[in-house]
């Protein structure tokens, strides 16, 4: 294995989470090296959104512990986790509706603006510069992902698929270590999960960027994935390279049911 | 007769615009109504007076002096009282109660501090009236009017125009994506608290200008704001304004043309028929926006 070469960019070490009497996640290990792309599939309800809320911070885990380049995360507030450079996309989109495709992105931009309040009653050079800055990069990302054009529309006007790209774009805007990708290709067709592939295996190339991928679209997951868990009922079954997966018994028993 | 009482529900109307502003900021951001609203009013008045009284005969640097006294009390009742819920995920009711019991202890501080004698501005142009199409407008009413309008004008272009009014915009859509772009969301429900405590000590002070100072005068104004609030629709700003004044002239005509005494009566039967009829109000979101 050389696994233990490469940087660890997110580990999850040994985590529980409890709901009352229900175990949600039971004792997960996830050693996700960086710049790579991880996948984490699973049956519904078996504790994969759980991983992520856990991860940013929504969720406390109930034990074992998390860390993002050697850091931990956990106990830390969500805003703080954002800042400390983790980044994530929703499985039912969560834009804000009222705001436009550009605004979205400014508001995303808040953690790189280091400006005070008197700085932008005074409209200082710091202010006018960052200010400057966050245009341009807002500019740069959505001509990337084409939604230049559409930069004036209120979120809630885009259709889904555009919907889809802006999240990611919104994530990408605030310079992530670690970003985190809710079942990005729900509801998309073949074409568009095809593209979007694309474009996950795309900012992975161009960023210093760790990507960690939940879907139920195996082709999505085992074209862009370098590693894959398999989690169910809150358990991991098996970890390994998507040939791995493919040919492991408890997975297939786990998606299909167990044979007689 | 009839403008003379249209200018005085405007009037009335802008200062319950100023409170139910308040009461739709905080509801926007974190779904709940903040009872302990009243106090702030209270002590905007109350500072505004001892100001006028014993420092500077300035009706404006009074007002200045309620707002300061104002918002410090609401960022000290959101850090002590509701910070400490909202960090343990509390329930929006838990808020609530915890806002009713600030708001009676408050009341009863202040009572005890400053006995329940009604107090009247040194400085107040009540008296003072000018002739306008043959109606004599007060001239206290217009000074209430310009000063609040400035107010929502100043909080409106914070929403609409700053890198703070942005995110509370996202926050009033939802808060926990907003946390998750990185903004801290503790600092803008403070920010939130400030704003609004600030209005409801420009409102304190000019009730207390238009009317007397009294303990109560928190309480009971902000009881018909929040019934503004609610007729403009809960969490909306636009909704909060348009009500208040609705509410203002309603109120001013009923006591002009039908009797004083059903004024207040009026303005609870406007509440239940609201809540019975269209409980989102005039321009409300319904509670599915919030995630």
């Amino acid at each position: 294995m050389d696994n233990y070469d490469v940087e660890c960019a997110l580990e999850i070490c040994d985590v529980c989470k409890h709901f009352g009497g229900i175990i949600a996640t039971d004792h997960i290990n996830i050693m996700a090296r960086s710049n790579t792309i991880f996948g984490i599939i699973g049956p519904n309800g078996a504790g994969k959104t759980t991983l992520f809320n856990l991860i940013t911070g929504i969720y406390k885990p109930t034990s074992g512990d998390i860390l993002l380049y050697g850091k931990s995360l956990v106990g830390k507030l969500p805003y703080e986790i954002a800042c400390e450079g983790v980044a994530r996309t929703f499985q039912n989109i969560r834009l804000f509706n009222d705001l436009t495709v550009y605004e979205n992105l400014h508001i995303a931009y808040q953690k790189s603006i280091t400006y005070t309040i008197f700085d932008g009653i005074l409209k200082t050079k710091k202010c006018k510069e960052q200010e400057a800055k966050c245009a341009e990069i807002s500019e740069q990302m959505l001509k990337s992902v084409g939604l230049w054009e559409l930069k004036d529309q209120l979120a809630r006007n885009l259709p889904y698929g555009l919907q889809r790209k802006l999240e990611i774009a919104r994530a990408l805007i605030t310079n992530p270590k670690v970003m985190l990708l809710d079942e990005p290709a729900a509801g998309m067709n073949e074409e568009e999960s095809e593209q979007l592939s694309g474009i996950i295996k795309d900012i992975r190339n161009n960023n210093d960027i760790t990507i960690i991928v939940i879907d139920h679209h195996m082709d999505v997951i085992m074209d862009v994935c370098d590693e894959i868990t398999v989690i169910n009922f809150g358990k991991q079954l098996v970890t390994g390279s998507p040939y791995d997966i493919q040919n492991n018994s408890e997975v297939i028993d786990a998606y299909l049911g167990v044979g007689d | 007769m009839f403008i003379q009482q249209f200018v005085n529900g405007i009037s009335v109307g802008s200062v319950y615009a100023l409170m139910a502003v308040g009461y739709a900021l905080i509801y926007s951001l974190l779904n709940f109504t903040n009872f302990a609203h009243g106090i702030s009013v209270t002590i905007g008045a109350f500072a505004a007076f001892f100001f006028l009284t014993y420092a500077m005969q300035n009706l404006l640097s009074g007002i200045i002096m309620g707002v300061i006294a104002a918002a410090l009390l609401a960022a000290f009742i959101q850090l002590v009282a509701y910070r400490p819920l909202l960090k343990r995920n509390s329930k929006r009711i838990f808020l609530m109660i915890i806002g009713l019991g600030v708001s009676v202890i408050g009341d009863n501080l202040i009572i005890i501090a400053f006995s329940g004698r009604f107090r009247i501005f040194p400085v107040n142009f009540s008296s003072e009236s000018i002739k306008i199409f043959g109606a004599n407008i007060g001239v206290v009413d217009i000074i209430i009017f310009v000063v609040s309008m400035i107010a929502l004008l100043i909080v409106e272009l914070i929403i609409r125009k700053t890198r703070l009014g942005l995110a509370i915009r996202g926050a009033s859509f939802s808060l926990d994506t907003t946390s998750l772009m990185g903004v801290n969301t503790y600092k803008l429900i403070l920010t939130i608290f400030l704003i609004a405590g600030s209005l409801a000590g420009i409102a304190g002070a000019l009730l207390g200008a238009k009317y007397t100072t009294y303990p109560s005068l928190g309480t009971f104004y902000t009881n018909k704001a929040f019934i503004c609030a609610v007729f403009g629709g809960l969490g909306s700003l636009p909704g909060a304004m348009i009500g208040a004044l609705i509410l203002g002239v309603s109120e001013s005509m009923i006591s002009a043309y039908v009797s004083t005494g059903l004024r207040d009566l009026f303005s609870y039967f406007i509440l239940i028929v609201i809540l019975l009829v269209r409980p989102s109000g005039l321009m409300g979101k319904s509670s599915e926006n919030k995630a």
